[in-house]
């Protein structure tokens, strides 16, 4: 995608306050043209707030809402080129699933012959042709989405923007129409907008995910970069998982260098380089488990020149994964760390003991060390 | 409660009062009244089973067709006022603010504690031609005429010379004001009850896809609540088509309907058979639209259920 092609949609300064409570805090973010944009965070995060502002189901206190160029401020939803697919879905339950996808177009006025083509046309897309005439109430959960869908799709948007879109699916579906809806949008080829609290999502389907907490933008960046380069330990956090170790202390070394004291790893010499630039609130020391190696005896191997941090302790729980396993180490310093190793190295290590003495290592340049916050000034 | 069987003793121990309750004081009385009907007067005050027809052959003559003629257009129209009035009514409560909402139930339900009769003695006082609804239309009127003065059009007349104080009280206008000021709480509260229950995303959705405020209400809001509204109707309609206080307080003996006729059957006109005759008849039409409402209800149930 050319990044200089200007945004879809661009969001400036949104603040809203519901009474006294802050639902989203100074949001700013663009969404380019033909890509599938996750906004992402736990419950409460203030996410569906922004897309329901996006719509036009919401007013923003502050800031405005420009899509394709053109100020939405005092625009109502249903003068907005964008639509929406609900959590619910909310398929008209007293119309027929033609009836219900050919809804926004008969507001248009258009003849009933193109409208005809038009639901005909869309109901193939998702698979529903034979399905014209049922009530929603034949349909599956799954199925009521497709209708969702194509009601939404039919008026070609600028912009499609999903509620919590899988949340209400059974497991195996979901997988099945993450998939779909991938391909759904490479073949209609306009922006998708999808809220989510499930990171595996995001990183599956999003092209870019913006990280909200408590109504804040932590951090947007691409999936690769979210889980590589997490700007806080709330973002390292809620994506994937990670060995977190709190600093309790820091002392200034030579040069800009520190030497960063936990109560699990001991005193850690970190350079200068790897100190985060900006953020407020205690360090953490991060490392994901893949990156964790464990053995009898830590083993200087193919590491950047940073040098390694290694920990001993005492093997704990093995878990299962198939064609990996999760290693629990019991640290002597407290705590425990998880190590993802391979399925030859599993069976090695579950040669011995639970119990016995094992040493957990990383390389330096795997190590991330956060602020609490990196958005707090 | 499925366990009765086993435990038939405790079954009749907490059953018995109140089926003894409802046999004595309801099947039986009602039995009495259904065989009156098949009877004949004779002398003063017997009553001779004869298994005539007669009584109900005189419901086809005309004075009791257009009664009941009568008694249904005055119940339909004041139905479909309650409704046009309660919807609003209705939405508000609806969309109110959590906190603010038991007050305005409170608001709907508080006429109930109060006793019927002293209710529609009040609404003498209003409707009456020196009452306080006519005293606004004679403000309103002055005020009128006061303005047609001053814009130099006060010679005409054109509101007449003088306030003519509009006749209520034994007119169907104010039968029909006392049946709906009176049933208004049981239209509201059905339509709060499907509003309340309705998902606000089916409006969101109608707005997103383009349709205007007043189409979604018309296509989405008024389909998706025709259940209260069904629900509504029946519960005020039936209630109306039996009343008898409010014709024959309001109506002065000029606006009769079923009831008030029916009283007089058991009283002055002292034609027991033919009295029981009329309120059977007037039972089985509720029966008959309790029987559709109920039909309806399950139906819309059986989809919601569908619905998940």
């Amino acid at each position: 995608m050319n990044k200089s092609e200007s945004p879809i949609i661009s969001v400036k300064g949104v603040t809203k306050r519901f009474g006294s409570f802050t639902a989203l805090q100074d949001i700013s973010l663009d969404i380019r043209p033909g890509e599938i944009f996750a906004l992402l965070g736990p419950s409460g995060c203030g996410k569906s707030t922004l897309l329901r502002i996006i719509a036009g189901l919401e007013t923003a206190t502050e800031g405005t809402v420009a899509i394709d160029g053109q100020d939405m401020t005092g625009i109502p939803a249903n003068k907005r080129p964008v639509n929406m697919v609900f959590q619910s879905y909310a398929v008209f339950p007293h119309m027929s699933v033609a009836d219900n996808v050919a809804y926004g177009l008969k507001l248009e006025r258009r003849p009933a012959a193109e409208i005809r083509e038009k639901v005909a046309e869309a109901l193939a897309q998702v698979h529903l042709s034979d399905f014209a005439h049922r009530k929603p109430d034949q349909l599956s959960g799954g199925q009521r989405q497709r209708v969702a869908l194509a009601r939404a799709l039919v008026k070609r948007p600028k912009v499609l923007l999903l509620d919590e879109p899988l949340s209400a699916l059974d497991a195996k579906l979901r997988d099945a129409m993450r998939l779909e809806l991938v391909k759904l949008q490479e073949s209609v080829g306009v922006s998708f907008v999808i809220v989510t609290h499930d990171q595996s999502e995001a990183l599956a389907m999003a092209d870019r995910i913006a990280v909200l907490k408590d109504g804040v933008l932590r951090q947007l960046d691409s999936p690769a970069a979210l889980y590589k380069r997490p700007v806080d330990r709330f973002v390292a956090d809620f994506i994937g998982s990670i060995n977190m170790f709190a600093v309790t202390g820091r002392r200034a070394e030579g040069g800009d260098a520190a030497r960063l004291e936990t109560a699990e790893l001991g005193a850690i010499a970190v350079p200068a380089a790897h100190l985060p630039a900006a953020g407020k609130g205690a360090l953490t020391l991060a490392v994901r488990p893949e990156r964790v190696k464990v053995g009898a005896k830590a083993q200087k191997e193919a590491q950047g020149e940073g040098g390694l941090v290694s920990v001993a302790g005492r093997l704990g729980d093995v878990a299962f994964q198939g064609n990996s396993s999760i290693v629990e180490v019991l640290l002597e310093g407290g705590g425990s760390l998880s190590a993802l190793v391979s399925e030859a190295e599993a069976d090695h290590l579950m040669q011995a003991e639970s119990g016995s003495p094992i040493t957990a290592w990383w390389a330096l340049d795997d190590m991330l060390i956060l602020p609490e916050n990196a958005t707090a000034a | 409660m499925e366990s009765y069987r086993r435990n038939f003793r405790a079954f009749l121990a907490f059953f018995t009062p109140s089926f003894a309750w409802l046999g004595l004081f309801f099947f039986v009385p009602l039995g009495i009244i259904w065989l009156y009907s098949f009877g004949e007067t004779e002398g003063l005050t017997k009553i001779r089973l004869t298994w005539t027809l007669e009584n109900y052959k005189r419901l086809l003559e005309p004075e009791i067709i257009s009664l009941f003629w009568r008694s249904v257009w005055l119940s339909v129209i004041s139905t479909a006022i309650c409704i046009v009035i309660s919807y609003p009514i209705a939405m508000v409560i609806a969309t109110a603010k959590a906190k603010w909402k038991p007050w305005l139930l409170l608001v709907i339900i508080l006429p109930f504690w109060t006793n019927l009769l002293i209710r529609t003695y009040a609404l003498l006082n209003i409707l009456g031609t020196r009452g306080r609804l006519n005293d606004l239309l004679h403000w309103l009127w002055s005020a009128g005429d006061r303005a047609l003065s001053m814009i130099g059009l006060g010679d005409y007349h054109l509101l007449g010379e003088r306030f003519v104080p509009v006749k209520f009280l034994g007119e169907p206008a104010g039968v029909m004001i006392g049946l709906v000021y009176v049933y208004l709480p049981f239209a509201v509260l059905p339509i709060y009850a499907s509003l309340e229950r309705l998902d606000r995303s089916y409006l969101e959705a109608s707005l997103d896809l383009g349709a205007s405020q007043w189409r979604t209400f018309r296509q989405i809001l008024l389909p998706l609540s025709s259940g209260g509204i069904n629900t509504a109707m029946v519960i005020t309609f039936i209630p109306m088509l039996g009343s008898f206080l409010i014709p024959d307080l309001l109506g002065r003996g000029q606006v009769d309907m079923i009831a008030n006729v029916i009283e007089r059957q058991f009283k002055s006109g002292n034609d027991w058979p033919f009295g029981s005759a009329l309120s059977l008849f007037l039972l089985y039409i509720t029966f008959i639209l309790l029987a559709l409402q109920s039909f309806h209800a399950m139906r819309q149930r059986k989809r919601e259920e569908a619905r998940g």
